[in-house]
């Protein structure tokens, strides 16, 4: 019985999370629109990616501007693997015929996604978690940089500039809405194990955090790379939502509103991270119903998504720095506790100040 | 107060394991930019003892600490332990082989839990969170905190703070641990409490202490050797009755303080 409770609460978060997921969906399906259900889908995949950066950013403390190239690596996973043998033998050339003559199944292509971005992750991670700080930062930027050039010029494997199309659009609300789920439960799995108790010390302290015997790249480097593997699953299901891939999306654009939502949210929490992601969908969604006018007499110019999601994120950093979340986790039971003996020393330990 | 828990139980693969076991340095020298923090110093301690280091502001008592845990890496000279030569080892490596530290400004990890606290420097060297968790508890229970288990340690009175760090580096029974100014800012009987706590380490952990501490009435009560630093150099190395009675040391340090 007392395991069962303790298992209660242990996985409460993340379900309440994925619960409060289906709610927002569930209610935005009533209005029967096809817009809506796009809206949904997209704010699906931004928590799979959003709560991917958390995982690193979040536990680690470190701010990566690179993230979204793990995104665009991901999408060209899934695209690889999924698009039209006939499409790839005539535009792709430069493929492995595993890949250029073969269509594989939806779950194959999700799980590439993923373990593409990882190997990337850990190559990189390996070199540059070793910096921290704002060093680290402006590496994992170089890093974005260099894969969107990299994927606009590469003609042979990506189409360059033209567009990869025909691959099955088989993502919509729901089975979006499973991925944020599972990526959700990784991301908790993570926060709560040995690996991410030691990565919060780094980001706390690195330097009591090595009078722990904590390795710090070694404790970093792993948060690194399963937060590649959930934003490239985030990628490969954008890939198969749009079914037509350019490398255009995958730049500061999308970098800066993840970010945001993330801010938002306040990246300290997983609740954080998942309710940054549905603020700021339906911040930005009022916006743009307003630049288009479908909102009665007032229509805001062109532009007010961009200036009023900037105001926002400056908002929040000085009304409430650690986020909407506030830096907790979503709970409706509180932690239980046997009750506490009087230490004999607390009665006489005054505050020093 | 209560006895401490009994858990003495070092892995044989450890250098300082044999309760014997001696930590020092040998002629060490430690230059910053071409100046001397520390000039050819040599000292040793034991397992049983607690070892004083003091001496005025800037006499290079926290470099040797980070010289001795790895943080710092000496210019010349040597670290040993129980008679290998560990100079250049990193700080993790220093802590796996039993060799702890607290710092002079805390540095508690402030919004993690009491517990998590103390329980990550278990998962550090390896323990599962549930066994570090247990470890943690009992030690905490034991430094007088077991009550405050769930607030984060950012929330904490000052003393209570400095009875986190400590409790922090005793996890899993380090051979060495080392003090840096564990009192610094307490009134005299805050500071009597904790030297009740850092006195009863040697005996139940069999755990060598080295204290840098300020209050001489302290230092001279609670220490069974003490080694005066001036200027980077070693003054003097005696137990407390020499110490007090050594001219050279009343002139450069206490004469200073009177």
């Amino acid at each position: 019985m007392d395991r069962i409770l303790s298992n209660i609460r242990t996985l409460q978060t993340p379900v309440l999370l994925i619960v409060l997921l289906a709610i927002v969906s569930g209610l935005a399906s009533l209005t029967g629109s096809d817009a809506m259900a796009t809206t949904i889908a997209e704010m699906m995949i931004r928590v799979v990616v959003v709560v991917g950066l958390y995982v690193f950013i979040g536990n680690s403390g470190i701010i990566s501007f690179g993230h979204i190239s793990f995104m665009c690596i991901g999408a060209y996973a899934a695209a690889w693997m999924t698009a039209a043998p006939t499409f790839k033998q005539i535009m792709l050339g430069g493929l492995p015929a595993w890949l250029q003559t073969e269509q594989y199944p939806f779950l194959v292509a999700m799980a590439f996604a993923a373990v593409l971005p990882a190997i990337v992750g850990l190559a990189l991670g390996g070199a540059i978690t070793r910096l921290g700080g704002i060093a680290c930062s402006i590496a994992t930027f170089a890093f974005l940089m260099i894969t969107n050039s990299v994927y606009a010029n590469w003609d042979s494997v990506t189409a360059g500039v033209s567009s990869i199309i025909g691959i099955p659009t088989l993502v919509g609300p729901w089975v979006a809405w499973v991925f944020a789920g599972v990526a959700i439960l990784a991301a908790w799995f993570y926060q709560i194990s040995r690996h991410g108790l030691m990565l919060r010390a780094t980001r706390d302290d690195p330097v009591a955090a090595q009078a722990s015997g904590i390795n710090l790249v070694k404790a970093r480097l792993g948060a690194f790379v399963l937060s590649a593997a959930l934003v490239g699953l985030g990628g490969g299901l954008y890939a198969q939502f749009l079914g037509i891939l350019t490398v255009d999306p995958f730049y500061l654009g999308l970098t800066f509103i993840t970010l945001a939502m993330l801010v938002v949210g306040g990246m300290s929490s997983l609740t954080g991270a998942v309710i940054g992601v549905i603020g700021v969908t339906i911040i930005v969604e009022l916006l743009r119903m307003f630049e288009r006018g479908s909102m009665g007499p007032i229509t805001l110019p062109p532009g007010s998504q961009e200036l009023g999601l900037g105001i926002l994120m400056a908002l929040i950093l000085v009304l409430r720095p650690t986020g909407l979340s506030g830096g907790r986790e979503l709970k409706l039971f509180g932690r239980s506790r046997p009750a506490a003996p009087a230490a004999p020393e607390a009665a006489q330990a005054a505050p020093a100040e | 107060m209560q006895a401490p828990p009994a858990r003495h139980a070092p892995p044989l693969d450890r250098p300082g394991a044999s309760d014997d076991a001696e930590l020092g340095v040998e002629n060490l020298t430690v230059r910053f930019q071409g100046l001397a923090a520390i000039d050819d110093v040599s000292l040793k301690m034991q397992r049983h003892e607690i070892f004083g280091l003091i001496g005025p502001n800037g006499a290079g008592k926290t470099t040797l600490v980070n010289c001795l845990t790895g943080f710092q890496k000496p210019t010349e000279g040597r670290v040993m332990m129980a008679g290998r030569d560990i100079t250049g080892w990193a700080p993790t490596e220093f802590r796996r082989h039993g060799i702890a530290r607290t710092f002079q400004a805390g540095r508690l990890f402030p919004e993690m839990s009491v517990l998590e606290n103390a329980e990550v420097t278990g998962v550090g060297l390896g323990q599962s969170r549930r066994t570090a968790q247990a470890e943690a508890k009992e030690l905490l229970d034991w430094i007088g905190l077991g009550d405050k288990l769930d607030v984060p340690a950012s929330a904490l009175a000052y003393t209570d703070q400095r009875r986190l760090g400590i409790a922090r580096a005793m996890m899993l029974s380090p051979a060495f641990v080392l003090l840096d100014e564990p009192a610094a800012g307490m009134s005299d009987s805050e500071c009597e409490d904790l030297m009740e706590i850092v006195q009863a380490i040697p005996k139940a952990f069999i755990c060598g202490v080295l204290l840098i501490e300020h209050n001489m009435r302290v230092v001279m009560g609670i220490c069974d050797r003490i080694h005066v630093l001036d200027g980077g150099k070693t003054l003097a190395e005696d137990v407390p009755e020499a110490i007090q009675r050594h001219e050279a040391v009343m002139a450069a340090y206490l004469g200073m303080e009177a």
